[in-house]
């Protein structure tokens, strides 16, 4: 039930003006709706409730009712709706149900509206009004309580690690192979996705030995390594700023030089792009992803692979957060045309890819799973043009939403992460 | 001058000053302060923003939709053209028979593009759902300007009810969707100056 300090809260968010971006974009929009073909879910199931527009029209026309002449004085005229319990019901709908913010439809707008940024800050005023749907909410309050989103307590994280240390030293026939915990003074401090101790430890492994390749110096924290931040998609900014906060104080308690986020799309734009903003200041260390530091790698000599190895196809799902959304474009291109020799394109992909469906929070949200499996239907039909046997993809959502994908649409590929194939590739001397 | 010229110069003047006070309070509030490392170049993305990104080589709204891509740029032509005719017949400006039978050709053809704008929102469902009044009174006066405009150009003794109509779109232009006149340009701009400071605009051809 939305009471009259939850309703000045969520107003608030759209009349707190801290520069002209916000009220651009909410009076921008033309309504020409020509943003529906960009948008997956629309793409998937041609209904009006899916277009774009909708998702801006809905926070943009409880702005102009509390704060244009037009929307005060004469309502309909404009459909400004007031803020109610209605309105939160469809908002919830469309911004936490129908939407990945996956920006695609901000890139061919008409007019330039950033509708990714409107829908963020409908999540924030949702936030802000308590009305997170729980499912994403257990992710971030799991994050918040234990320091990652999984919940993993440190002694079966460390157990992790340490077998996985084993592992290495094993296939590497060196006992000074290691992956080390705490280590103060490096010049990386290397973060993960908790689903790689939980799930996928073996891309761990990946770029543990990519490290030893490259005899970097390196570690991870136990106490802060999660790279995502989920509470960038629930939209509540106190959260999302403890979260990122959480880092940069891991990054100066450890003393590193470079912050290395894991492969994660989401996380890499929360702590690179936003992560800044909402601790409010300049990081005063490098911070790049591990797409970056592959790349890097390989273009410098530190490490050595082999073209010949992998001959399968292989084709790249670029993740909309850190390719359209953070500009790292180019990068994992580089690294697959020297690991792959059948490295196929998507069509579209790069900045005008599709998204797989599983970004905006939507793995976490189980009850719109029908919607998310129907508009990977898409990505599936990308695959299969490509005749690929592998995908790679350097982030651990999309692998979790391209696994699913590989399940329903019987694809019949690998999927794998773009360290994974980099580790195959290394050629130790 | 007469009375419907002071009427429309004082619409004019409003609405001057209400765009002026939407032009001011976004300069006054300025860019978005971000304290993220820069990686790309902000003018050259504003740039890309304004040329590039919006043609139908990369915009799928563009290129998707080449007809109405169409109909909306000629409506714009028009809107821009009879704009000019409004300043050139206040200020008596004439032009020659040719001249004038093109410009009247150019508003019919940019004013049926206008309707052909306002019957599709009539017909297509999903945008139907999406407009509101303001949709169709803004297309409508400035759909109706143009062929006015036309109107003038072919028979004088239609000036009054072409001052009368200017009056009505200018007066009701700062209060509706058609203040994209100013926030159109404000929002390429933020669009540039985002994907410009993530490096993700201007879109290069791939370096490897």
């Amino acid at each position: 039930m939305l009471t009259e300090e939850k309703k000045k809260l969520g107003l608030e968010v759209l009349s707190a003006h801290e520069d002209s971006k916000l009220i651009t974009h909410l009076n921008s929009c033309v309504h020409c709706g020509l943003c529906a073909d960009s948008c997956i879910y629309y793409k998937s199931e041609p209904n009006e409730h899916y277009v774009p527009a909708k998702k801006v029209d809905i926070v943009a026309s409880i702005y102009r009712r509390y704060n244009t002449f037009l929307g005060k004085n004469i309502p309909w005229l404009t459909k400004a709706r007031v803020l109610d319990d209605a309105t939160i019901e469809e908002m919830v709908d469309l911004l936490y149900g129908s939407c990945t913010m996956c920006g695609r439809c901000t890139m061919h707008c008409s007019i330039g509206v950033d509708i990714n940024y409107v829908v963020r800050k409908g999540r924030e005023m949702l936030a802000v009004m308590g009305y997170v749907p729980d499912s994403l909410n257990a992710t971030v309050k799991a994050a918040m309580e234990t320091g990652n989103n999984m919940g993993i307590p440190t002694k079966e994280f460390v157990d992790t690690i340490e077998w996985l240390e084993d592992d290495l030293k094993f296939e590497l026939n060196d006992d000074k192979a290691n992956i080390p915990l705490n280590q103060k003074g490096k010049d990386i401090m290397y973060t993960l996705n908790p689903r790689e101790p939980k799930f996928f430890p073996l891309s761990i492994s990946a770029m543990a030995k990519v490290f030893y390749a490259a005899n970097e110096s390196w570690s991870l924290s136990t106490e802060m390594y999660d790279v995502t931040n989920y509470a960038f998609f629930s939209g509540n900014m106190d959260e999302a700023n403890v979260i990122a906060q959480r880092m940069d104080d891991e990054m100066n308690k450890l003393e590193s030089k470079k912050c290395v986020l894991a492969e994660c799309g989401h996380g890499s734009r929360a702590f690179k792009w936003e992560g800044p903003n909402y601790i409010r200041k300049k990081l005063p260390y490098e911070v790049l992803t591990s797409v970056e530091l592959l790349a890097q790698y390989i273009r410098e000599g530190k490490i050595k692979v082999d073209p010949d190895r992998l001959t399968e196809v292989v084709t790249l799902h670029d993740p909309c957060n850190l390719v359209r959304e953070g500009g790292v474009v180019d990068e994992q291109r580089y690294v697959l045309k020297k690991i792959a020799k059948n490295f196929v394109e998507m069509t579209p992909h790069g900045t005008d890819n599709l998204c797989c469906g599983g970004g905006g929070g939507q793995l976490a949200m189980s009850e719109y799973n029908g919607r998310r499996m129907k508009t990977a239907g898409l990505k599936a039909d990308q695959i299969r043009k490509t005749g690929a046997s592998i995908v790679v993809t350097p982030c651990h959502n999309c692998v979790d939403q391209l696994m699913q994908t590989n399940a329903e649409y019987k694809l019949n590929v690998k999927i794998m992460t773009l360290a994974e194939l980099v580790a195959d590739a290394i050629i130790l001397e | 001058m007469f009375w419907y010229q002071w009427m429309t110069l004082a619409a004019l003047a409003i609405c001057i000053g209400s765009l002026l006070f939407h032009l001011i309070r976004l300069i006054r509030l300025g860019n978005p302060q971000d304290f993220s490392k820069q990686h790309g170049n902000i003018s050259k993305a504003v740039q890309y923003s304004f040329t590039k990104a919006m043609s139908p080589a990369k915009k799928e709204s563009a290129y998707l939709h080449l007809p109405t891509y169409t109909a909306g740029i000629i409506y714009h032509l028009g809107t821009f053209l009879s704009i000019f005719l409004f300043f050139a017949f206040l200020l008596k400006i004439e032009f020659n028979q040719l001249t004038n039978y093109i410009l009247i050709g150019f508003l019919i053809i940019s004013g049926i593009s206008g309707l052909g704008i306002l019957i599709k929102r009539m017909m297509k469902s999903e945008l139907l759902s999406l407009s509101n009044p303001d949709d169709f009174i803004s297309n409508l006066l400035v759909t109706l300007f143009q062929l006015a405009t036309a109107l003038v150009l072919f028979m004088s003794n239609s000036i009054v009810l072409y001052y009368t109509l200017v009056t009505a779109l200018l007066l009701y232009l700062p209060m509706g969707k058609l203040k994209h006149t100013i926030y159109f340009f404000a929002a390429r701009y933020h669009l540039g100056f985002f994907y410009g400071w993530r490096g993700v605009w201007p879109i290069m051809n791939h370096k490897n």
